[in-house]
């Protein structure tokens, strides 16, 4: 058997398709990891057993037949606990498969558990899990970053090649670039949302983290496209996100800097330089570098915290204990068991996000704070549309610092808030970004950047992140020890 | 800074969001409102000045099909259940 660790899909596929390997060897590899080194790191609320994960699956050669993934734990996986890490679902089972799952085991994917991740998707390091933190491969002392967390931190250590994650406001960018590994937020409405826990609709996409641009298209490729079970969902057919990774970039690309956000308060020069480097490298290629500004990116958290607060309240109202999920049992009354239920059932930051958000929609603030903050989000996609005129697709930073250290943030929560700061003004804006090492700090952590692209501009951003990827070797940098 | 939310607005919100909250809780859900209330109010700030009109979304229908499905799978989840009913405890209280 010649397997690896950190092998990409794209070799699996090759030593599959020659019979050097067959899956179950691959995935008993795999397993063997997860065991080896998931004790440290804790990104896998469950690994499930190895014949049940290859039961649920097609038995048929599909397009990634054989190819070992982690889900995050608030995407429903048929017959398996789907807990959204909290306590209000700890005993949650299933009853269908979200489309992206569907799709994932019909084209032959091994779906070897669930990841940890914040509360309901609500956090920015996995702390908020009610289970268990997840460690930074990188650093143990660090976070994974969040709230896909549990996610990237596996296929940060090797652990599975690919994972899904979702994003509201930045949660499968900032963990992928805290990771070093390469995360997409597509457009929202490519994949299908069916199946996945809502937090906040108008914002929420699943996406994917691969640890290069070329295995997330792969994936990509499997789950994107129409389903009529999300009416939020564009018509688009599947096609293969692969087919124009040549490793060139597209001819006279127009690459837009955004310059204030290289200029952000707290942005540290070590994220600075190494995105200016990673510039250099598209100007070689033949591309055309032009700085602009996006003022409004200074009001897009701002934006965000309000609608997403406002949605998540809206949405986990449904959580009441009556149906499914934890119930007060030592209640007497139905509203004392809706109250006790809500109180024990969700974790701090949950309760916060659930306050804030009645407070936007209450009667007397609503004006001030919601339709508001609906008016921005109108003129942040406006400015996106108006740079996109300008140039294909724009660069910025993903987060400020490299991982921080856990509870770093404990006095001040509303800085680890402020961690949403460069990637929520994308899912306010629907639009998609691909996040991608281009650098190192000087204590060996993975820095990333984002190329963001118009609606549906996925094919774009994966031929310029891919053609990145042929210059520089940022990605084949791993964590020690796994 | 002038605070944006009193510990009687604070309890308000938690009863309307059906949350029951300790005193300290109740607190420390003040002092974390406080700050991302003030945080988020700079929308205010150039949100009086935006004329972009909003896009017409289309609304999205489709036949309402039904498609057979055992509710066994989803009455297992229930915390409490008598056949195919759902058991809450008493909705109207005893007025002594």
């Amino acid at each position: 058997m010649s397997m690896y660790p950190f092998i990409t899909i794209q070799e699996l596929e090759q030593k599959l398709a020659n019979k050097e390997i067959t899956r179950e060897e691959i995935l008993e590899f795999y397993l063997k990891r997860f065991e080896a080194f998931d004790g440290e790191v804790g990104s896998a609320l469950e690994v499930f057993d190895k014949e049940s994960i290859l039961q649920n699956t097609n038995q048929e050669m599909g397009e990634l037949y054989g190819i070992p993934g982690i889900i995050k734990d608030n995407i429903c996986q048929k017959d398996r606990i789907t807990s959204c890490a909290s306590k209000m679902l700890e005993n949650f089972v299933a009853t269908y498969d979200a489309t992206a799952i569907e799709r994932l085991k019909h084209a032959g994917a091994l779906l070897v558990g669930r990841a940890n991740m914040d509360e309901f998707a609500m956090g920015s390091s996995t702390e908020t899990s009610a289970f268990k933190k997840t460690h930074n491969p990188w650093d143990l002392s660090r976070v994974p970053g969040g709230s896909s967390g549990g996610s990237a931190a596996a296929v940060a250590a090797g652990l599975v090649p690919w994972a899904l994650g979702s994003e509201t406001g930045g949660s499968v960018n900032q963990p992928s670039a805290l990771c070093g590994i390469v995360g997409l937020k597509p457009t929202y409405g490519l994949i299908s949302r069916y199946g996945l826990v809502a937090y906040a609709s108008s914002l929420d996409q699943i996406g994917i983290m691969a640890q290069t641009v070329y295995d997330n298209a792969r994936v990509l490729s499997v789950i994107a496209g129409k389903d009529n079970k999300d009416a939020s969902m564009q018509q688009i057919d599947k096609k293969d996100y692969t087919q124009k990774l040549d490793g060139t970039l597209p001819k006279n690309l127009r690459i837009g800097v955004v310059d204030n956000a290289l200029h952000a308060h707290g942005i540290e020069t070590e994220i600075v330089d190494a995105i200016k480097a990673a510039l250099k490298v598209f100007e070689q290629g033949g591309a055309s570098i032009k700085h602009i500004q996006l003022p409004t990116l200074d009001y897009a958290a701002a934006t965000y915290f309000i609608i997403s607060r406002a949605e998540a309240a809206s949405n986990l109202a449904r959580f009441d204990g009556v149906r499914y999920g934890l119930r007060d049992k030592s209640a007497k009354t139905l509203s004392q068991m809706y109250n006790n239920t809500r109180h024990n059932g969700f974790g701090q930051e949950v309760r916060s996000r659930i306050l804030v958000g009645n407070y936007v929609l209450s009667a007397g603030h609503a004006g001030q704070f919601y339709n508001n903050a609906k008016k921005v989000q109108r003129l942040i996609s406006y400015e996106f549309k108006q740079a996109f005129t300008d140039v294909d697709v724009l660069i910025m930073p993903v987060h400020p610092a490299p991982a921080f250290k856990f509870g770093a943030f404990a006095e001040n929560k509303l800085q680890l808030d402020l961690q949403d700061y460069f990637t929520c003004a994308m899912n306010l804006a629907g639009i998609p970004s691909l996040s991608l090492p281009c650098g190192s700090s000087s204590n060996n952590l993975p820095i990333g950047f984002q190329i963001a692209g118009p609606h549906l501009s996925e094919e774009l951003l994966y031929q310029v992140g891919h053609a990145f990827q042929q210059k520089t070797d940022w990605h084949r940098k791993k964590p020690s020890g796994y | 800074m002038k605070s944006f939310i009193t510990q009687e607005e604070v309890e308000k919100i938690a009863r309307l969001s059906h949350i029951s909250l300790s005193e300290t809780e109740i607190i420390t859900a003040m002092e974390h409102l406080d700050a991302v209330l003030q945080y988020a109010a700079r929308v205010q700030e150039i949100a009086k000045d935006i004329d972009i009109s909003l896009l017409k979304n289309k609304n999205v229908e489709r036949e309402d099909i039904v498609i057979p499905n055992s509710c066994e799978a989803i009455l297992a989840q229930a915390p409490e259940r008598e056949g195919n009913f759902f058991v809450v405890p008493v909705i109207i209280e005893n007025q002594q």
